[in-house]
């Protein structure tokens, strides 16, 4: 019996109609105060009371108009109900008007279509020959640069050995196709030896490896510093942790020292491990 | 704002009016039906039937018991607003381009295409409101140099001003009979065809809209240029905003050229320009196709566009739009 008053149904629902049926108490000053009792979801009664405002608006049309919205429909229309179709009639998405004196923003999607569009917006497009927003083969100095471009790959094969061989992997990629990094290609800028990085092949280096993880730089300077002195160490090093990968490479400013730093270093046991040391190659 | 569609047409909308207490809206379409929408609610109250071609101009007069259209199918016809019923065709030899009524509403004048050996031409009628109608025009005014494709009523009926194809802007003496008196001025203001001339309210001036990318505000007495207002877009109509110094042009990028690009580069927004200083101040978009005609209603709380795809879009401004002031 429990079960079943906890368990109303609809159909109880609608048998009890003092229960369900919202009551108007009282109605003064326009508002109209409505009570109604009902059951929640837990089953509890709860006692709805609900203020209403009604407010009548009178609207002064012309007589004509008010007579027109009586007439009936005609045509297609004949003998539908009065009120809209939705086969016929709809309301559309939101839309803006917002009245601005200084003219009219353009929507930014409307931009970014323009840019996709138009290279010359897109800052990632630059010309290789005159350095502007465009493709190169849009180029308007085109005719006029090209020949420019190939005096200074001609300057770059009578350079030196490098460079001659720049010129030839550039001319290989034109058959082949094969990939040819940027700085290696005809055109780019032919290398100076000026920058710390082209300087340091010039001096003779040695490779020293099976180090431990725990060495340091200093370790390693202090190691090499007694065959003379030491232009530049430098120990691999893991990028975050700065543990020691296991190697080092030390450029010393005489080849005699190099030789004799690579004569004792070989095989000498430092750390628990036995070094190795042997002549750097080059980078190229 | 939440625009109100109409969907009562299957082709490109080619004109649209609002009745004089801007409670009705009349369209017409490329297809051979009228509807007619109580504009308040975009419920549609009816349509006229009976054309046998696309339809291209509509009018209805002052007191909302008689309407005109113009087809293709070389008829213009007289219907009867409240019931749908036909009550006169007048046959043309060729499409009859554009119609509307004096504003006395006792002569209707229609602008018929140039085509198949048959000049341009402008018909007057007079209109009996109660009988029978006269199917001999008062008279037919023929443009020389260039065809006529739009028209319209001055002030006072005093005259007819026509736009034409070559871009200029005449001013008929209708009351005169003889061809030579008739041109009272003519003034080349645009350098393409006129796609649309509406007046104003008191019909002193008007706005003509062309291919040419501007639309102008030209005084009808002395046709002098008042205004001009440049788009980047071809336009198809514009119109005058009664109550405030505002008007809307209407365009877009031609029919057949619109498959080639997307919505964003269409350019089928309604623009809204200042009426004295020229410049945009705003648009409003929805359009899938360039606006073929724009058209304001006389109370001036809501304006309508019918576009190439088909479709009406009825908007009624936000509060704040009446709220906005121009600052000088």
């Amino acid at each position: 019996m429990m079960a079943k008053t906890n368990n109303t149904s609809w159909a109880d629902d609608t048998t009890d109609v003092v229960l369900n049926t919202p009551q108007v108490v009282s109605e003064e000053n326009g508002v109209k105060t409505v009570v109604e009792y009902r059951l929640n979801d837990e089953g509890k009664q709860i006692k709805v009371t609900k203020k209403i405002a009604i407010k009548v608006i009178h609207e002064t049309v012309n007589k004509a108009v008010a007579d027109r919205k009586k007439w009936t429909k005609f045509g297609q229309e004949r003998g539908n109900p009065p009120g809209p179709n939705i086969s016929t009639t709809n309301v559309g998405e939101q839309v803006f008007l917002k009245i601005s004196q200084w003219g009219v923003e353009k929507p930014e999607e409307e931009e970014q279509a323009n840019k996709a569009l138009d290279p010359s917006k897109n800052k990632l497009i630059t010309c290789r020959l005159c350095k502007g927003n465009h493709f190169t083969s849009k180029c308007p100095y085109k005719d006029t640069l090209e020949p420019i471009e190939e005096i200074t790959s001609g300057q770059a094969k009578t350079g030196g050995p490098s460079t001659a061989a720049i010129a030839a992997a550039s001319d290989g990629s034109k058959r082949s196709s094969s990939y040819v990094p940027p700085h290696l290609r005809a055109g780019a800028k032919p290398s100076t030896g000026d920058s710390p990085r082209d300087r340091r092949d010039e001096h003779p280096t040695i490779r020293i490896t099976n180090l431990s993880e725990d060495t340091k730089e200093q370790d390693v300077q202090a190691l090499c510093k007694p065959f003379g002195s030491i232009a530049r160490v430098f120990l691999a090093k893991d990028w975050e942790t700065g543990v020691c990968k296991g190697y080092s490479f030390v450029s010393y400013y005489e080849k005699s020292s190099a030789e004799s730093a690579l004569k004792k270093l070989n095989g000498y046991g430092f750390d628990n491990l036995i070094l190795r040391a042997e002549w750097s190659n080059p980078s190229n | 704002m939440r625009p109100i569609l109409l969907q009562g047409h299957t082709r490109p909308l080619t004109q649209i009016k609002y009745n004089n207490e801007g409670d009705l809206l009349f369209t017409v379409a490329k297809d051979t039906v009228v509807n007619v929408w109580y504009s308040h609610n975009g419920e549609r109250l009816g349509t006229y039937e009976g054309h046998q071609g696309a339809l291209w101009s509509v009018d209805v007069n002052s007191k909302s018991t008689l309407l005109i259209t113009g087809a293709a199918d070389n008829t213009a016809r007289l219907w009867d607003v409240k019931t749908g019923k036909q009550l006169h065709v007048w046959k043309t030899n060729t499409a009859v381009k554009r119609v509307e009524f004096s504003c006395d509403n006792k002569h209707i004048l229609f602008v018929t295409e140039k085509r198949m050996g048959f000049e341009s031409e402008i018909y007057v009628f007079r209109i009996d409101e109660s009988g029978t109608q006269s199917d001999t025009p008062v008279v037919v005014i023929r443009p020389k140099d260039s065809k006529a494709t739009v028209a319209a009523w001055s002030y006072f009926d005093k005259y007819i001003v026509a736009g034409h194809e070559d871009g200029s802007v005449t001013l008929y003496n209708w009351r005169e009979s003889d061809p030579e008196k008739q041109i009272s001025k003519t003034v080349k203001v645009h350098q393409d065809t006129i796609t649309d001339l509406q007046t104003s309210k008191d019909r002193s001036y008007l706005i003509t809209s062309s291919k040419d990318k501007t639309a102008q505000l030209i005084d009808i007495e002395t046709l002098d240029l008042l205004k001009l207002y440049q788009s980047d877009t071809s336009l198809n109509t514009a119109t005058i905003i009664p109550d405030r110094d505002y008007v809307i042009l209407g365009g877009g990028q031609a029919a057949s050229e619109v498959t080639t690009t997307s919505s964003h580069q269409g350019k089928f927004e309604s623009r809204f320009y200042h009426e004295v200083f020229e410049n945009e101040i705003g648009r409003v978009r929805g359009h899938f196709g360039p606006i073929n005609t724009v058209a304001v209603s006389p109370v001036g709380d809501s304006f309508s566009t019918g576009s190439e795809d088909g479709y009406v879009r009825v908007h009624f401004f936000d509060p704040d739009y009446f709220k906005y002031k121009f600052d000088v």
